[in-house]
């Protein structure tokens, strides 16, 4: 194949329209010739027609079968590390928590916002956080990880067996939404990563709801907190 | 734990996806919800422009994510290299969902994350740029028709140019240009568009 050739099907070679065969000929051809520049580049637009396609909201029980399914090929995990995990990579190493709950919260609250407040270019700093808290010791603390995106740090949550589940919801001028089914690790600690808005939201509550969670509460608050 | 501890040139975009790619390798499933909650309705979205149902979607969605989990120790920091890399997997595994329903074989295109990246790493930032704006879609919008309708085609019904040229009646050559022309038309667009909003921060 010569530099021709190439030029001629460069347009459907960037969007992957040709055979394989033809495909692996100019994938061969262009790594060894410097005489297309342009290739790389139209790929990168071709790539981005994914950002062409409008959002979509998937339904909610696909967040569910995607996390059930990375558990299945995991290693058998030992139950302590999540909350290693998100202390460990997400931010700057913190020592363990020998601290008391609130004090710990707050550390984490600042250094995520050391680290995130300038996502975006914006200097100002907007990540929110809130206290949720209940009966028993139970509490989480709730941040904004960036736009439209928080996490939900909870612990002293009881064990539920499996026809129940927590539900995080949202209360915004006195409407209630679903912001998503929440796990938890044997010893009654829980992360959620959810959508939400936190300008548009009022107050966040956590409800104990039968399995695959329900439409709106149908119990009381075992956690809750204002914004 | 003074703020002095955090270099203040590390405070970007790239350390926080620096996290998360850090996070996925260490097989954290925070890390996925993440990624999910940040990429989740725009990998559906495109799933779902291209199955036209939801269940298939999903599924592609599913799956595109499974393989990001699987091979995450390929995975390397910016932000932009890690949203292409998952829409990248995505739209193959949607295509090949569509063609199988086709009847047709799949095509079974392997994506690595590293062909992922050196695909104009420098390009891709810019873009990006105009993505966060809207500018792709409207840059598409506002190609000619006999343009825009094969790159559809091509991206998001998964046709080679022999398949667009017989279902639209045209010479081969003609698609292939049409493919071509288009594609620079969005490139420059692109190039603009990016360049206005960098000119705006």
């Amino acid at each position: 194949m010569n530099c021709d050739e190439v030029e001629d099907i460069l347009g459907a070679y960037a969007l992957d329209a040709l055979p394989g065969e033809l495909s692996a000929d100019v994938t061969a051809h262009l790594a060894t010739c410097s005489k297309h520049p342009e290739a790389a580049e139209l790929r990168a637009v071709a790539g981005a027609l994914a950002f062409a396609a409008p959002e979509a909201q998937p339904s909610a029980a696909l967040k569910t079968r995607l996390l059930e399914a990375l558990r299945e090929e995991s290693e058998p995990a030992d139950a302590a590390p999540r909350r290693i995990g998100i202390l460990g990579w997400l931010k700057p190493p913190v020592r363990q928590r020998a601290v008391p709950y609130a004090l710990a919260g707050a550390l984490v609250i600042a250094l995520i916002a050391l680290v995130i407040t300038n996502v975006g270019g914006s200097d100002e700093p907007r990540r929110a956080a809130i206290s949720l808290s209940g009966e028993n010791n139970a509490g989480a603390v709730v941040y904004e990880l960036e736009d439209g995106i928080i996490v939900l740090d909870a612990e002293g949550l009881k064990p539920l067996d499996t026809a129940q589940t927590y539900q995080l919801w949202s209360i915004a001028s006195g409407k209630l939404s679903s912001l998503g089914l929440i796990g938890t690790a044997p010893n009654g600690e829980a992360l959620a990563v959810v959508r939400a808005d936190l300008n548009a939201i009022e107050s966040l509550a956590v409800t104990i709801e039968p399995a695959g969670g329900s439409i709106a509460p149908t119990t009381d608050p075992v956690l809750e907190g204002k914004v | 734990m003074s703020p002095d501890l955090i270099d203040p040139s590390e405070r970007n975009t790239h350390r926080e996806d620096g996290d998360l790619a850090d996070g996925l390798r260490r097989r954290d499933p925070l890390a996925m919800e993440i990624l999910y909650e940040r990429l989740g309705r725009q990998a559906f979205g495109l799933a779902y422009r291209i199955l036209g149902d939801g269940p298939s979607a999903e599924d592609a969605v599913q799956e595109a994510l499974l393989t990001v989990w699987r091979q995450a120790d390929r995975i390397d920091a910016a932000r932009g290299r890690l949203n292409s890399f998952v829409l990248t997997l995505v739209h193959h595994k949607a295509i090949d969902a569509l063609r199988v329903k086709r009847g047709q074989q799949a095509r079974q295109i392997s994506v690595d994350f590293a062909e992922v990246e050196k695909v104009g790493a420098d390009f891709s930032e810019r873009v990006l740029q105009s993505i966060a704006s809207g500018e792709v879609r409207a840059a598409l919008t506002r190609l000619p028709e006999e343009q825009r309708r094969p790159i559809e085609m091509a991206y998001y019904e998964g046709l080679t140019h022999l398949e667009i040229a017989a279902a639209l009646d045209l010479p081969l050559g003609t698609v292939k240009s049409r493919l071509r022309l288009g594609l620079e038309k969005l490139r420059v667009a692109l190039r603009a568009g990016s360049g206005d909003e960098l000119r705006r921060s």
